[in-house]
């Protein structure tokens, strides 16, 4: 890790530009051996050694300026940038070295045009790298080192459980992509809660392929442990789906005496934008008792027609879960590798591919809590979680390192928790009844 | 005898549920025969014991014994008469009444719908009722702070803190957790009790050549990951295997595969008595693998090559899924073992051509990739992308010769300086200089070119 990043301040002495042409471009990094403290939480740089700037943070600045030049069409620039960036980047890095590296891509597939095909290679790729087996460990081995999934597993699990208390036949709806592992804490609670348990159909809705192959491995695991948890249990995985949008009440087979949960973890980004309504539309018509969502914190949506601050918002956010990575694993994880690599095809689909021509796949245009609230709204209301809710997600966070903390909302109207990393929020997990 | 008190029945009698439910703030006792003292089962009750029914209220009331000389209460019998004793009552009246009519008295569960409600079913001890109460039909009141769980009585919740966080989950395949919810999580999950995986390994058939590819990263990433030098071993052992089915592990000739286990082959060799047992199946694999046809080898080779047919991105992706497990298994059985590092220098002499090759290109195939994306260590392949969209099949090849050049000389170098340089080389960032200065005419030729790629909408305005 240190080499890489003494050359890279190396490099960045060599790299004192005048461009003769434009005189636009003046980028003076000056390589200083000294180390320089870091002053924000969050920066690309593990090592302080390349202090070019006060933060040392040269890769978000490269990549916004590359942004910038790509809006305001300036070719020589861009080649410029495209170029210093690609000399700089690399996925086994630090974290500039790897933000540079993704984003690079994402603007190299935005200026040659080539987003949609660059994203469904990668989906290609995807699907041939992986099975069920590095899927579930890299999965299990996320959820072991980091509560970036599990914090909203737990939220949704004490709600559901609450709202459904005493209900005999329950029905869930899973709309995530989370292969389950969300569910076997909840069979455990429903075995051992209650002396009576109740009959759980769960229902697991999902669009992408890689999902769909694994689930394939998923689902005899689910009905065995269920046996072995001694809940009666029925298990049945949607797919066929092209997008969410397609999902209709008739499709989902909901019956008049279930109590239906609905259970949407980072599923509703993954509806075209201005589908976002209708879907939350005919979740209302399935008529649940309890409605759990669980989004990231970010803003890629309200943005789209602006490049450079969609740029910077998508920047901000994969910065931020960069630098967790970072922190969770190992340095020589395998698994933060293959997840960072995961990135890539958000990172493309947001940023080079056009929502209007297909991007052959869900959406990733991510919205705040606040945003999905407004939508949510106007079919549900919101609800607080219990006491002993909260309860359970604090205690959650603390099994894990330091970092993470559960923040309340903090106006009036806001609704949901908060799990944040470094005091950014990160996941907002919400609540909603009819 | 039967009384002809309402309020105490015998247990084998079947009363009515209404009948028991009056309140009685005073348990009376009867004047029956001293029945048997035997211990009985839990909700099994002594037939001949007297059934006492309390509310809640009385049961749940703290102090229960009542001195009949001034009323004042206390929790325990015994407390009672070292009370009674102060008030020097007469021997007569110190002796407890009804001496003769101790009766095992037996309660019932002031909860209707319990299943000790029914004499038939009640329970011995007055406070192991209580608790009874408490647990199943009381508020819980005390919460552990570690697990948030909650307890009604104060003595369960006590115990439960004394252990809360010290105890360990052990799953089947061995695996300890210190969590219970990632154990249950990974319980739901793991193979480790399943037959179809113990015995399989090396029947298994991979049915398609993408099952091939996919495993085959999965296995070498299942490998990378967390081994420190402890070798895959093979069907029916798990104790070391972090909790990941060895379903079809190792069963293929996976090109890969066989070279660590040479690697790890070579290192059994010192004796391990933990996996002499299994050295047998590792031997079988390893030699196995060694026979393996070249063809397999190669056509793997030809086959990732071939894909770069596509576009640039999933030969990217392929080649850097390959590298990526080689790398950083390679690195993390560095990190972990220095054994390793004899083991793998001396694997590699010993390792068949083909194999070198073919590890050569795993190693070198990111160092001169000609994609967009990596750092090109040769400039002229950075501008032939930008000179051609178009298949990169001849550079891809081209780039791969190079690379198994330079790294069949670094091949012979000790594993570990191997990998440090091949990771220098890799970011650019070896000695003769991937950092490149970026000078005005290369500027200039670089416009040129690219604009006959298609960034030419860039420079003028649409």
């Amino acid at each position: 890790m240190d080499r890489t990043n003494s050359v890279s301040s190396k490099e960045a002495a060599f790299l004192h530009v005048t461009n003769p042409q434009n005189n636009g471009i003046h980028l003076e990094m000056q390589g200083t051996n000294c180390r320089q403290p870091q002053n924000s939480n969050i920066t690309g740089l593990r090592s302080p050694d390349s202090g070019e700037n006060s933060d040392g943070k040269w890769a978000s600045r490269l990549l916004i300026e590359c942004a910038t030049a790509m809006s305001e069409k300036d070719s020589t620039k861009i080649h410029h940038l495209l170029w210093m960036l690609n000399e700089l980047a690399s996925p086994y890095g630090d974290c500039d070295q790897k933000l540079a590296f993704y984003f690079l891509q994402a603007l190299f597939c935005k200026a040659t045009d080539s987003g949609q095909r660059s994203y469904k290679t990668l989906i290609s790729v995807a699907e041939k790298s992986h099975s069920f087996d590095s899927v579930r460990k890299l999965i299990l081995k996320f959820q072991e080192v980091s509560p970036w999934t599990t914090f909203g597993h737990v939220a949704s699990n004490g709600a559901i459980l609450e709202a459904l208390e005493g209900e005999k036949k329950l029905h869930i709806i899973d709309i995530s992509n989370t292969l389950c592992t969300q569910w076997p804490t909840l069979l455990e609670a429903l075995a051992t809660r209650n002396d009576e348990t109740p009959h759980l159909k769960l229902t697991v809705v999902v669009t992408t392929s890689i999902v769909e192959s694994v689930m394939k491995e998923v689902t005899p695991r689910m009905e065995k442990f269920a046996r072995l948890m001694g809940v009666p249990f029925e298990f049945r995985v949607m797919n066929g789906l092209n997008f969410l949008g397609e999902l209709t009440k008739d499709s989902l087979g909901v019956q008049e005496d279930e109590a239906i949960a609905v259970n949407c973890i980072g599923a509703l980004k993954r509806v075209d934008v201005e589908e976002r309504r209708a879907f939350i539309q005919m979740i209302q018509s399935l008529r649940p008792k309890v409605v759990t969502v669980v989004e990231e914190e970010a803003d890629f949506s309200s943005s789209r027609n602006d490049f450079v601050k969609c740029f910077e918002e998508c920047l901000r956010f994969y910065t931020i879960y960069f630098d967790m990575l970072e922190e969770s694993f190992a340095p020589t994880s395998n698994e933060r590798l293959m997840l960072e690599r995961e990135c890539s095809r958000s990172i493309v689909s947001v940023l080079a591919c056009d929502d209007e021509v297909d991007c052959a796949g869900d959406s990733e245009r991510r919205e705040r809590g606040s945003q999905w609230s407004v939508k949510l709204r106007e079919a549900f209301v919101p609800v607080g979680y219990s006491d002993d809710v909260v309860d359970d997600v604090n205690a959650l966070l603390k099994r894990y390192r330091t970092g993470w903390s559960l923040v309340l909302p903090a106006g009036a109207d806001d609704v949901g928790i908060y799990l944040t990393w470094k005091e950014e929020p990160v996941v907002w997990a919400s609540v909603w009844k009819p | 005898m039967m009384s002809d008190d309402v309020f105490s029945l015998p247990s084998s009698a079947k009363a009515f549920p209404q009948q028991l439910a009056e309140p009685n703030p005073n348990p009376k006792l009867n004047a029956n025969p001293t029945s048997k003292k035997r211990r009985n089962l839990r909700g099994t009750p002594d037939p001949d014991a007297e059934v006492i029914a309390l509310s809640p209220k009385t049961l749940m009331a703290t102090n229960r014994f009542i001195c009949e000389i001034c009323n004042k209460g206390f929790q325990r019998e015994q407390n009672l008469q070292l009370h009674r004793r102060g008030h020097n009552l007469p021997w007569k009246l110190k002796q407890r009444a009804n001496k003769d009519q101790i009766k095992k008295k037996v309660y019932i569960c002031p909860e209707k719908t319990c299943i000790h409600h029914d004499p038939s079913r009640a329970l011995g001890d007055l406070t192991g009722v209580k608790k009874h109460f408490s647990r199943k039909h009381g508020e819980k009141k005390w919460k552990c702070q570690k697990c948030s769980k909650k307890y009604a009585v104060q003595s369960d919740w006590k115990a439960h803190s004394k252990t809360c966080g010290t105890r360990e989950y052990k799953c089947y395949c061995g695996t300890l957790f210190p969590r219970k919810d990632s154990f249950i999580t990974h319980r739901a999950f793991c193979d480790a009790l399943a037959e179809e995986s113990a015995r399989s390994v090396v029947a298994t058939n991979v049915s398609s050549r993408n099952d091939l590819n996919g495993d085959l990263m999965s296995r070498q990433q299942n490998l990378a990951h967390g081994f420190s030098g402890i070798p895959l071993l093979g069907a029916g052992f798990r104790s070391d295997y972090t909790g990941m089915a060895p379903a079809g592990n190792s069963d293929q000739q996976k090109p890969g595969l066989s070279l660590w286990l040479d690697q790890v082959n070579s290192q059994l060799n010192p004796v391990d008595p933990n996996s002499n047992l299994f050295m047998p199946n590792m031997m079988q694999m390893a030699s196995d693998n060694n026979v393996s046809d070249s063809s397999n080898q190669f056509s793997w080779l030809e086959r990732t090559a071939a894909s770069a047919n596509y576009t640039l991105f999933p030969q990217e992706g392929l080649k850097e899924e390959a590298v990526i497990s080689k790398g950083a298994e390679s690195l993390s059985s560095l990190y972990s073992d220095t054994k390793n590092v004899h083991s793998n220098s001396s694997a590699s002499t010993s390792m068949s051509a083909t194999a070198i090759l073919q590890k050569a290109a795993q190693m070198g195939s990111t160092e001169s990739t000609p994609t967009f994306f990596r750092n090109p260590l040769n400039k002229s392949e950075l501008h032939q992308v930008f000179k051609q969209q178009a298949p990169t099949n001849t550079t891809a090849i081209n780039g791969l010769d190079q690379s198994i050049q330079r790294s069949g000389t670094a091949e012979n170098q000790q594993g570990s300086a191997n990998l440090h340089s091949g990771f220098r080389d890799f970011l650019g960032m070896s000695g003769e200089g991937g950092a490149v200065p970026f000078f005005p005419p290369e500027l200039a030729k670089f416009a040129s070119m690219s604009s006959a790629m298609g960034l030419s909408h860039f420079s003028s305005n649409h």
